[in-house]
C-alpha cells in the first residue's frame, strides 16, 4: 500500500530513465543519505566508524570497481587488490615527491595510475578470454605486489617496507578524527557511486553488458571489443585505486603491500557475488555483508565461549558456502532479493 | 657458469615440477569429465594431507595406515562435492562453476583448520630428503632421494590412471563423458555416477600429492595457494591432457627454479611468486589454447 | 508482392564476386558470386549446410573468405570487418538469437543505437543535460521501433524471459535501431507459428516499403520466399545453382533436384 506506483505517470522519457523513478524510492534514498551524513556522525562511536563504517564504504567502492569489470563487462578479475595497492602507493608517492599537492588531487592521480595499470592488465583480453583471462589477472596481481614490495623507490627506501601515510589535510583542516575521516570517505564514495550509476545506464554501460553477454553480436552492432574491455579495466581500476588510497589514508594509516594481498582480491570478488553482480546496490550490500559477518561470528563465538580461532575458520566456511549457495539459488545476489522484496511490497497487502 | 650447479637446479626444478604436475592431474581429470575448472583442487590437497595426518595422530597410527581411511574420506568428499555443488549448477557457464569452486576452496580451508588446527605440521613418510649417495659420489650432483621417489610415484600414478581409463568399463565411460555429455547420456552412461567417480579419483590424486608435498614442505594453509601454481601448468599443458599436465609441470617447475636462481639475485629475489604466471600469460598470448589443448572454433 | 516495378533503379549496392570460404578442410562456399540491388528483397535459399549463413557472415565480416572480392560503396575489398560493416549501414539478425540476455528489450534495442551515439565517458558519468537529452532522443527512436513491432507491453522485460518468437522480434528491432541501409536476416521466422510468421512478413515488407531498406533474407519456407522476395539466390553444398526471380528459380530443375521433394 505504501509502495505503489499507481498514479505516478512519466510524461517524458527523461523522467522514466531517472535514477529513482518511483517517488518512494526517491524519498528512501534522501532519507538514507540524511541518516548517513547527518544522523550517524552524531550518534556513532569511534569504534563504529573505524571498525565498520569506514571499511564498509571503502570496500563498497572497491566492489563497485570490480562489479564494473566483472559484473557489467563480464571479465573475471582476481587482481582488484593490486589495483588498490597501486592507488595507495601512487597517492603516497605523489604526496611525497610533489610538495604542496592537495590530497584530493593525489587521490585522483592515484586512481589514474591504477587505471593505467588496469589498461595493462586488460591488454591480454584482446586474445585471451574467460577463465584464462582470470589467470592472467592473477599473474598481474602477484607481479604488481612483488614490484611494490621489492622496488625500494615505491616505499621511499623504507627499511621495513611499511610507510606511514601522510596526514589528510584539505584546505587547512586536518582529517584525523574518526568522524571527519568518515565524512570524507562518505562524500567521495557517494559521489563516485553516483557517477558509476550514471555510467551503467548510458551507452557506456550498455557497451559493457553487450560485450559480456554476446561479444560477437556486440561487434556486429559496432561496439569495439578491445576498446570496451579496456575502458572497463581502466574505470574499474580507477575505482579500486581510489578505494585503495582511502584504505591507506583513512583506515590503516599505513601504506603496505601486505594489506593488498590475493586474499583481499578474493574478498572483493565474494562481495560482488553475494551482493549481486551487475548491480551498484549489490556492491554496497555485499560490502556490508562482508564487513558485518566477521563481527557477527566473533560475537557468536564469544557468546558460546568457543576458541577464537574458530571464528576466523567459521568465517571462511561461511563465505565459502554462501558463495556456493548464492550461485545456486540466486546468482544475482542480495540485490535481486532486495528487488524481489520491493516488488512484493508493491503489492502488499494484496498479494494476488 | 657451473654446469654441475645448473644441472642440480634443473633437476631440482623438474622434480618440483612433478609435484605441480600431480596437482594439475587432478584438475585435468575433473575438467576432462565435467568441464569444470576445479579451483578447489589445491584445497583438496591440503584437506587430504591434513586429514591423513589428523587421523594418524588421533588414532595413534602411522601415516601409512591412516591412508586407507583418508581415501574413504576423500571419496566421500568428492561425491559430496559433485552432489551438492556441481549438480545444481550443471547448466551454468564455466565462470559460474569456477566461482563455485572458489567458494568450495574457502569452505574446505575453513573446515580443515577448524578440524585439525591451523599451525603448520610436519608429515613424516619415512623417506628422507637426502641426496642420492651414488650420484653424489660419482658425479658430484646432489639429487634428493625424496624427490626421485616422488617422481616415481607420479609416474606410477599416471600409468595406473592411463590403464584405468583405457582398459576398464568405468574408464571407457569416463572417456565417453569427457568427449560428449549428451552422447554419453544417449548411450545410457550414468552421467552423475561417472562424475562422482571422477571427483573421487581426483580426491585420491589430491591425497597422493598432499602426502608428498606435506612431507616436503609441511602441512599448512599455504599449501592451498602453492597449489595455485597448477594453473600455469594447465595453461601450458592444456586443460584436457594428462601428458600435457606432466610436461607443463616439468616446464613450470624447471623454469621457475632456474629463473629464481639465475635471475632472482639481480632483482631482489622472490621471482618464484609470479614467474610461472607471467610465463603462462605470455604463452597464452601466442597460443590461447595451451600446448596440448584443443583449438576452439566458435560458430555463430 | 514481388516484381521489379517497385525498384526505381537497378543500382547495385553490394557485389560479391567469386567468394570462396573454407574451414580447415571443409569448403563452406565455393566460388559464389551475386549482387544486391538497392531496395530489393533478396532471398538466399538452399538445403541445410548449403552455406547460406556463411555467406551472410562473410557480408557482415564475421568470416573472412579465402578468395574473392567484395565491392561495397564502390570500394573493393578482400573481406569485411564487422565494425566497418556496422558503421556503413549493414545490420543483421542471427539464426540462433544473439540478444543480450542480461538486458531488457528496451536496452537491447538501445544498443542498436550505439553507433549513432557520441558522448564522452566523463559526460556520461555526470549525466549532464546534453547526455540526458541525447539518451532521450535515442530513446524516442527506440520507442518508434517498439511501436512498429508492437512490443510495447514487454519493453522493460529482460529478454531471457521472453518467448522465442518475441525474442526474434526484438532482435529485428535491435537491427532496425541502427537505421541500416542493408538488413541481413538469418532465418528470422524459424520456430514461429503461422500467426507470428504473418506478423514478421508484414514487418519485413513494411521495412522494405516504408524505410526503403535493402533486405537479404535466409528463409526455408518457400511460400514466404515467393511472397516477399524480388530475387532469389540458391546455394547447394557451397555453390550457386540458381539466381533469378522467385518463379523462375522455383521451376529450375537443378533447384528441384537439390531440394528433392520439398514443397
Amino acid at each position: 500500500m505504501f509502495y505503489r506506483e499507481a498514479g505516478q505517470f512519466k510524461t517524458t522519457y527523461q523522467s522514466d530513465s531517472a535514477l529513482f523513478p518511483i517517488l518512494q524510492d526517491k524519498i528512501g534514498v534522501l532519507v538514507g543519505l540524511a541518516i548517513f551524513f547527518l544522523a550517524i556522525p552524531l550518534v556513532a562511536t569511534p569504534y563504529l566508524f573505524s571498525a565498520i563504517l569506514i571499511p564498509f564504504l571503502i570496500f563498497s567502492l572497491a566492489a563497485i570497481g570490480l562489479n564494473i569489470l566483472t559484473g557489467y563487462a563480464g571479465q573475471l578479475s582476481l587482481g582488484s587488490a593490486a589495483f588498490m595497492a597501486v592507488g595507495a602507493f601512487a597517492t603516497y608517492n605523489f604526496m611525497l615527491r610533489i610538495p604542496g599537492k592537495p590530497i584530493l588531487v593525489a587521490f585522483i592521480l592515484g586512481g589514474i595510475s591504477a587505471a593505467l595499470v588496469g589498461i595493462a592488465f586488460g591488454l591480454p583480453s584482446l586474445r585471451i578470454r574467460g577463465f584464462y583471462l582470470a589467470v592472467t589477472t592473477l599473474a598481474m596481481q602477484f607481479f604488481v605486489l612483488w614490484c611494490l614490495t621489492k622496488i625500494p623507490w615505491f616505499t621511499n627506501y623504507s627499511p621495513s617496507g611499511v610507510i606511514r601515510a601522510q596526514q589528510v589535510v584539505i584546505l587547512g583542516y586536518v582529517f584525523d578524527s574518526q568522524v571527519s575521516r568518515y565524512l570524507l570517505t562518505l562524500s567521495i564514495v557517494s559521489l563516485m557511486a553516483l557517477m558509476a550509476k550514471n555510467m551503467v545506464r548510458t551507452n557506456l554501460g550498455r557497451s559493457w553488458m553487450a560485450i559480456r553477454d554476446m561479444d560477437v553480436a556486440a561487434e556486429v552492432i559496432g561496439f569495439r571489443p578491445l576498446q570496451t574491455k579496456l575502458t572497463a579495466f581502466a574505470i574499474s581500476a580507477f575505482y579500486c585505486g581510489v578505494a585503495g588510497a582511502l584504505f591507506a589514508y583513512t583506515y590503516l594509516g599505513t601504506v603496505e603491500p601486505e594489506a593488498y594481498s590475493l586474499d583481499l582480491s578474493f574478498r572483493i570478488l565474494f562481495m560482488i557475488i553475494i551482493g549481486g553482480m551487475g548491480s551498484i546496490l549489490g556492491s554496497f550490500l555485499g560490502a556490508a555483508f562482508m564487513t558485518l559477518l566477521p563481527i557477527g561470528l566473533n560475537m557468536f563465538v564469544h557468546h558460546f565461549s568457543l576458541p577464537m580461532t574458530l571464528a576466523s575458520n567459521l568465517e571462511l566456511m561461511t563465505f565459502g558456502s554462501l558463495i556456493i549457495f548464492f550461485l545456486i539459488v540466486e546468482p544475482h545476489g542480495l540485490a535481486r532479493l532486495w528487488q524481489i522484496g520491493k516488488e512484493k511490497l508493491r503489492l502488499w497487502p494484496f498479494p494476488y | 657458469m657451473n654446469v654441475i650447479f645448473f644441472i642440480e637446479v634443473l633437476i631440482g626444478g623438474l622434480l618440483s615440477g612433478v609435484m605441480y604436475a600431480m596437482v594439475a592431474l587432478g584438475f585435468v581429470l575433473i575438467y576432462k569429465a565435467s568441464g569444470v575448472f576445479n579451483f578447489a583442487q589445491g584445497a583438496m590437497v591440503f584437506f587430504a594431507a591434513a586429514t591423513c595426518l589428523g587421523i594418524s595422530e588421533t588414532l595413534g597410527i602411522s601415516i601409512w595406515w591412516a591412508i586407507l581411511p583418508t581415501i574413504l574420506v576423500m571419496i566421500a568428499l568428492g561425491l559430496a562435492t559433485e552432489r551438492i555443488v556441481l549438480r545444481p549448477l550443471v547448466n551454468q557457464n564455466e565462470i559460474t562453476l569456477f566461482m563455485a569452486t572458489i567458494g568450495l576452496t574457502f569452505f574446505l580451508e575453513g573446515l580443515v583448520q577448524a578440524l585439525w588446527g591451523s599451525h603448520a605440521k610436519a608429515l613424516d613418510l619415512g623417506i628422507e630428503d637426502i641426496p642420492l649417495s651414488y650420484v653424489l659420489d660419482n658425479y658430484n650432483i646432489m639429487i634428493s632421494q625424496f624427490d626421485l621417489i616422488s617422481a616415481a610415484v607420479c609416474a606410477l600414478l599416471v600409468t595406473v590412471l592411463t590403464l584405468l581409463f583405457s582398459h576398464t568399463k568405468t574408464g571407457r565411460a569416463l572417456r565417453a563423458v569427457a568427449d560428449d555429455h549428451q552422447a554419453a547420456l544417449a548411450v545410457g552412461i550414468p552421467l552423475q555416477r561417472v562424475w562422482g567417480v571422477v571427483w573421487a579419483v581426483a580426491g585420491i590424486v589430491a591425497l597422493v600429492a598432499g602426502l608428498l608435498w606435506g612431507a616436503r614442505n609441511g602441512v599448512q594453509f599455504a599449501l592451498t595457494f602453492t597449489a595455485l601454481k597448477a594453473l600455469p601448468v594447465l595453461i601450458l599443458g592444456g586443460f584436457t591432457s594428462v601428458p600435457g599436465a606432466i610436461v607443463g609441470g616439468l616446464i613450470i617447475g624447471a623454469s621457475e627454479k632456474l629463473a629464481e636462481v639465475y635471475v632472482g639475485p639481480l632483482v631482489g629475489g622472490g621471482i618464484e611468486g609470479w614467474f610461472p604466471y607471467v610465463l603462462a600469460m605470455l604463452f597464452l598470448l601466442v597460443r590461447p589454447e595451451g600446448l596440448f589443448g584443443e583449438k576452439l572454433i566458435r560458430r555463430v | 508482392m514481388s516484381g521489379s516495378s517497385k525498384l526505381d533503379t537497378d543500382e547495385v549496392i553490394l557485389d560479391m564476386r567469386n567468394i570462396s570460404l573454407s574451414f580447415g578442410g571443409v569448403k563452406s562456399l565455393i566460388d559464389v558470386s551475386f549482387d544486391l540491388k538497392k531496395h530489393e528483397v533478396r532471398a538466399i535459399i538452399g538445403p541445410n549446410g548449403a552455406g547460406k549463413s556463411s555467406m551472410i557472415n562473410v557480408i557482415n565480416g564475421i568470416y573472412r573468405p579465402q578468395k574473392g572480392e567484395i565491392i561495397y560503396h564502390g570500394k573493393s575489398r578482400k573481406s569485411m570487418h564487422p565494425y566497418y560493416a556496422a558503421s556503413t549501414g549493414i545490420a543483421r539478425t542471427f539464426q540462433n538469437i544473439a540478444l543480450f540476455r542480461g538486458m531488457s528489450v528496451l536496452d537491447n534495442i538501445m544498443t542498436g543505437r550505439n553507433l549513432k551515439m557520441s558522448s564522452s565517458m566523463l559526460m556520461q558519468a555526470l549525466y549532464w543535460g546534453p547526455v540526458q537529452k541525447n539518451e532521450a532522443k535515442h530513446r524516442r527512436k527506440a520507442e518508434e521501433i517498439i511501436d512498429f513491432l508492437e512490443i510495447q507491453h514487454i519493453r522493460k522485460t529482460p529478454v531471457n524471459r521472453l518467448a522465442y518468437g518475441l525474442q526474434k522480434r526484438v532482435e529485428l528491432g535491435r537491427a532496425l535501431a541502427a537505421e541500416p541501409e542493408i538488413l541481413l536476416l538469418d532465418e528470422p521466422m524459424a520456430g514461429m507459428n503461422v500467426e507470428e510468421k504473418q506478423d514478421m512478413c508484414r514487418f519485413i515488407l513494411d521495412v522494405n516499403d516504408q524505410l526503403g531498406t535493402t533486405i537479404v533474407l535466409i528463409e526455408h519456407d518457400m511460400s514466404i520466399v515467393m511472397e516477399l522476395s524480388d530475387r532469389v539466390l540458391v546455394l547447394d553444398h557451397g555453390s550457386k545453382i540458381a539466381d533469378g526471380g522467385p518463379v523462375e528459380v522455383r521451376n529450375d530443375p537443378q533447384v528441384i533436384k537439390a531440394y528433392l521433394g520439398s514443397n
